[in-house]
């Protein structure tokens, strides 16, 4: 087939089409910074979502369940091996990212006769100073994005757009303090659960403005069958493991 | 399939395969992590190096002392390493937090004994992230076990030995009960539960026996003293142990080095501070006449 390149091009983007359809209901992800560190949040239907990777790194993806935990798995190994033959300081996001993940994404998606991954995925590194934190996104072409301040996953690029778009106009800062963090990141969520649930073909996104009791009504909505789900990267955490999965009475305790 | 030295190398076609065999086979295990990426666990020692064991000098010998009291586990070591009868250092950390419930006394060869915290460390840590819960008390006892019957060539070569104290706050204890316990560990690894206390290092015997007493017929039992009580008694144990052990350190007044001293509660391992124990220092004395 690769001798054909129309061919080739038409099965790459067949692969495309269907993983976008395979992802556009997932539970989307926000992650922002806050005042002691970084938080990644969503809402799950059991599987948990939010996990540990190494000392200072968190990770959260969407997709299908399989894919997550063998990618889960294989940067978690990666990470835990690194640390211990070298430090554990040793170890960072943009190797990780680049030099793993990145990589592992792209020949399977552009191995058009193997199974591609159906996965997004969000990354968070908890920097020495709030200016080094750092957020990778990870699309299943291998595509990377980053930043320092927040970063989403959805199922779409609309969805991502308007949800990058909502945390711009209020974005959180080191001033944040938790709550606010969590009720702005459960907002950008529902901004983007909102958006999954047009057609692919509506891409306007100020057609879907929804304001804040709007926005907790689709998260009340989705809590009737699934649970939030928050994890920070705690710069004051004791010891040398920055992440803590919060539990459900911080989360209630933030909606109040 | 055998791995071998691949396992750093992403760009290498084999990357994915390992990853693919890990979910399958995947049961947290850190050691056998280790082990695809080809990293020397075990230190072969050549065998004229053996037999000439004894000729080596190994920077061993020293005091840990553990001990139950009303909040948890209170541990403490001296800070001295010595080589024969010269002391190599006066800085020396004994007392290592494993992970957030968890602390192990180290007495013996240091360079084994540390690798041996530090592989404990990773693998509790591993295991947590990879299977998504805690490792239970008990698995983290046949882990440190595992790690000590592993060096067991080194202990009979007599250059390699440890014997450490785990020390650990088990949370599915009842909140009204002390969920502080204990472990002593032999040469060849197996673990036992000591109720109130536990010591070791050449400096133990010296004191082991002033334990027994404190706990059977103190004014106050060991376990009914808060954190400053177990604190001073343990100080002032120390200080026994550093009189009458050479390879042992009391407070050096000269340039103000304490022990270390570390909790380890419900709320997780906590390290005294050397204001503190200054403080208690002091009232640990007694006073001049």
């Amino acid at each position: 087939m690769r001798d054909e390149p129309y061919r080739w091009i038409e099965a790459i983007q067949d692969r495309r089409d269907y993983i976008e359809d395979q992802l556009r209901p997932g539970s989307p992800v926000v992650g922002i910074t806050y005042n002691e560190g970084m938080l990644l949040l969503t809402i799950g239907k059991g599987q948990r979502k939010i996990f540990e990777v190494h000392d200072r790194i968190a990770l959260s993806a969407i997709g299908h369940p399989a894919d997550i935990e063998r990618l889960r798995m294989l940067v978690t190994d990666t990470a835990s091996v690194q640390g211990f033959q070298n430090a554990t300081e040793d170890v960072n996001l943009h190797r990780l990212t680049n030099y793993v993940l990145a990589h592992t994404f792209k020949q399977a998606f552009e191995s058009i006769v193997g199974e591609a991954y159906i996965i997004k995925m969000l990354l968070a590194e908890l920097g020495s100073t709030p200016e080094k934190n750092l957020f990778t996104a990870i699309n299943f072409d291998g595509i990377v994005r980053t930043d320092t301040k927040f970063a989403v996953i959805g199922g779409t690029e609309v969805i991502e757009t308007g949800m990058q778009n909502y945390l711009a106009n209020a974005p959180a800062d080191a001033d944040t303090d938790l709550t606010a963090a969590i009720r702005l990141s459960l907002e950008t969520w529902a901004v983007g659960k909102g958006l999954s649930t047009r057609e692919p073909e509506e891409t306007d996104l100020e057609e879907t403005q929804m304001d804040t009791t709007q926005m907790y009504e689709v998260v009340d909505a989705a809590r009737e069958d699934g649970e939030i789900q928050a994890g920070v990267l705690k710069i004051t955490q004791q010891g040398t493991s920055k992440f803590r999965l919060l539990n459900s009475q911080e989360v209630e305790a933030a909606l109040k | 399939m055998r791995l071998k030295g691949h396992f750093l190398n992403p760009n290498d076609a084999v990357y994915e395969d390992i990853a693919l065999q890990t979910v399958v086979n995947h049961k947290g295990d850190f050691l056998n992590l280790l082990k695809q990426a080809n990293y020397p666990l075990k230190t072969a020692l050549p065998s004229e190096t053996a037999q000439h064991a004894t000729d080596i000098e190994i920077a061993h010998s020293t005091t840990v002392v553990a001990v139950l009291y009303r909040d948890g586990v209170m541990v403490a070591g001296d800070r001295r390493a010595t080589a024969g009868t010269s002391i190599i250092y006066d800085r020396a950390e004994k007392v290592l937090q494993i992970d957030r419930h968890s602390v192990l006394a180290i007495s013996g060869s240091p360079a084994i004994a540390y690798e041996i915290a530090r592989v404990l460390e990773h693998s509790f840590q591993y295991f947590r992230r990879s299977q998504l819960q805690e490792l239970s008390l008990e698995g983290k006892l046949r882990m440190l076990s595992r790690l000590i019957r592993d060096n067991l060539s080194m202990a009979l070569q007599g250059i390699g030995g440890v014997i450490p104290i785990f020390a650990l706050y088990d949370l599915n204890a009842d909140e009204d009960d002390n969920g502080g316990k204990i472990f002593f560990y032999d040469g060849l690894g197996a673990h036992f539960e000591n109720v109130d206390f536990a010591t070791t290092g050449s400096g133990s015997v010296w004191i082991r026996g002033v334990l027994r007493y404190l706990s059977r017929f103190g004014d106050t039992p060991l376990s009914e003293m808060d954190q400053q009580q177990a604190a001073i008694t343990i100080l002032r144990l120390l200080d026994i142990a550093s009189e009458y052990d050479a390879a042992t350190s009391g407070y050096n007044a000269k340039v103000n080095i304490f022990p270390n001293v570390k909790v380890v509660t419900r709320s997780g391992v906590d390290t005294i501070s050397d204001d503190d124990l200054a403080i208690w220092y002091a009232e640990a004395q007694p006073e001049q006449t």
